[in-house]
C-alpha cells in the first residue's frame, strides 16, 4: 500500500465517523447553552420547569442523525469509496455540527422569552423547530447518496 | 486563554436568563429585580467579569451622586475612568453618559449666560466652536437638545431629568438590542437597570415631597378650622 492510498483510506474512515463525531459535538455545545438558559430561568419563574428544561434537550437529535448517517455510511473502505465516504461525511457533519450550535441558542432564546410570556412557547421554540428541519433535510439526503457510495448495500 | 473564553462563554446563558425580562421603557413603577437579588445573581460572573462590572456600577454610583463638582474634578475623573477601563463597551457607555453630561452642562450655561464648560468627551471642541449656534449643531446626533432647552426654559427639573435618562436609555436599549447572552448584553442590563432605579427613586422621593405637602395642607386646614 502506497503511501497516497493510505491517506485516501484514512479519509474515508473519517468521513465515516465525522457524522457521529461533530453531531455530538454540535449537540454538547447546543444542549449545554439551552441547558444553562433554562438552569437561569429556573431561578426567576414559579411555574413550568419541565418544558424550560425539555427545550434544552432539542439539539441532541444531530447526535442521533450523526450515528444514523455513520451506521449507513460504515462499509469496508475501498480507495474507490473512500474520497464519496470522506466527502459526503463531512458535509453531512458540518451541516448537524452548525444546526446543533445554532439550535441551542434559539432554545436559549425560546426559554428566555418563555420565562417572561408563558403563552409564547408555542411560536417561540418555532425557530428552533425550523433549524432542525434542515438538520434533518441534511440527513436525510445524506443517507441517499451515501447510499449509491460503492461498497454499500446500494453501491 | 481563547480556550477559558470560549468554556466560559456559555456561564452567560445562565446568568442572562436568570434576569428578568428589562422593560422597554424606564417609566415603571419598580426595578425589574430587586439589588439584592441582582448582587446575589451577578455571583455567577467569573473574577475578571466581576471586575468590569464593578468599574461599570462604581461610574454609575458616581454619575448619579447629586453633590457639586468642579470641571476640574469631573477631568481628573473621566481621565481615571478611561485609563483603567479596556472594556470597548464600558468606555462607551461611560463616554456616551458624560456627553449627555457634558451638552447639558452647556445648555444650562448657557442659559445663565455663563462662557462656554471646559468639560469633558468628544463634543467639548464641538460646543465651543457652535456655542453661538441654536442646539450647538449638535441635533442629529443627539435629538433631545432642544426638548432639554425647552424644559430648561419652563422650569422643569424632573421633565429635564426624564429626558436625559430617556436619551441614555434610548442609546443603552439600542446597544442591548444587539447582544445576546453575552457579557455586554449583562453590562447593558446593569446600566439600564440603574436608569430604572434611578427614576423609580426620583418617583418615590416626589410622591413623598407631594404627600408632605398634601399633608401640611390638611393640618394647615385642620388648624384654621380648629382656629
Amino acid at each position: 500500500m502506497t503511501m497516497d492510498t493510505f491517506f485516501i483510506l484514512c479519509l474515508g474512515w473519517a468521513g465515516i465517523f465525522l457524522p457521529t463525531a461533530l453531531g455530538a459535538i454540535g449537540s454538547i455545545i447546543g444542549c449545554a447553552r439551552a441547558g444553562q438558559a433554562a438552569c437561569g430561568a429556573l431561578l426567576d419563574v414559579e411555574t413550568g420547569y419541565g418544558r424550560l428544561v425539555g427545550a434544552s434537550a432539542l439539539p441532541s437529535s444531530q447526535t442521533i442523525y450523526g450515528i444514523v448517517v455513520t451506521m449507513q455510511l460504515n462499509r469496508v473502505v475501498t480507495p474507490e469509496a473512500a474520497p464519496g465516504l470522506f466527502a459526503i461525511g463531512l458535509l453531512v457533519s458540518l451541516a448537524l455540527l452548525f444546526s446543533a450550535i445554532l439550535q441551542g441558542g434559539c432554545c436559549a432564546s425560546a426559554i428566555n422569552a418563555t420565562k417572561t410570556k408563558p403563552e409564547v412557547f408555542g411560536l417561540a421554540i418555532a425557530p428552533a423547530a425550523i433549524v432542525e428541519g434542515f438538520a434533518v433535510f441534511a440527513f436525510i439526503f445524506g443517507m441517499i447518496v451515501g447510499g449509491g457510495i460503492p461498497g454499500g448495500a446500494a453501491g | 486563554m481563547k480556550r477559558m473564553r470560549m468554556l466560559s462563554a456559555t456561564e452567560y446563558y445562565m446568568l442572562v436568563a436568570s434576569l428578568p425580562h428589562m422593560p422597554r421603557t424606564f417609566l415603571v413603577e419598580r426595578v425589574p429585580i430587586s439589588q439584592s437579588r441582582l448582587a446575589e445573581r451577578l455571583k455567577l460572573l467569573s473574577p475578571s467579569d466581576a471586575d468590569v462590572v464593578s468599574q461599570v456600577q462604581r461610574f454609575l454610583q458616581w454619575d448619579r451622586q447629586p453633590t457639586a463638582r468642579s470641571d476640574q474634578e469631573i477631568q481628573q475623573e473621566y481621565d481615571r475612568l478611561m485609563q483603567s477601563i479596556k472594556n470597548l463597551l464600558v468606555r462607551r457607555i461611560v463616554e456616551y453618559r458624560m456627553d449627555v453630561r457634558t451638552i447639558t452642562s452647556a445648555l444650562r450655561r448657557r442659559r445663565l449666560g455663563m462662557t462656554a464648560p471646559t468639560g469633558v468627551g468628544r463634543w467639548v471642541d464641538h460646543i465651543r466652536k457652535n456655542w453661538d449656534q441654536d442646539n450647538f449643531r449638535i441635533v442629529r446626533d443627539h435629538p433631545w437638545v432642544p426638548l432639554v432647552c425647552k424644559s430648561l426654559s419652563t422650569n422643569d427639573p424632573l421633565e429635564v431629568e426624564r429626558l436625559l435618562l430617556q436619551a441614555t436609555w434610548a442609546e443603552w436599549t439600542n446597544l442591548a438590542d444587539q447582544y445576546h447572552f453575552t457579557f455586554e448584553s449583562v453590562l447593558l442590563y446593569l446600566s439600564r437597570w440603574e436608569i430604572v432605579d434611578r427614576w423609580t427613586r426620583l418617583n418615590e422621593s416626589q410622591g413623598r415631597n407631594r404627600f408632605d405637602i398634601l399633608l401640611k395642607e390638611a393640618l394647615g386646614e385642620q388648624q384654621h378650622a380648629n382656629w
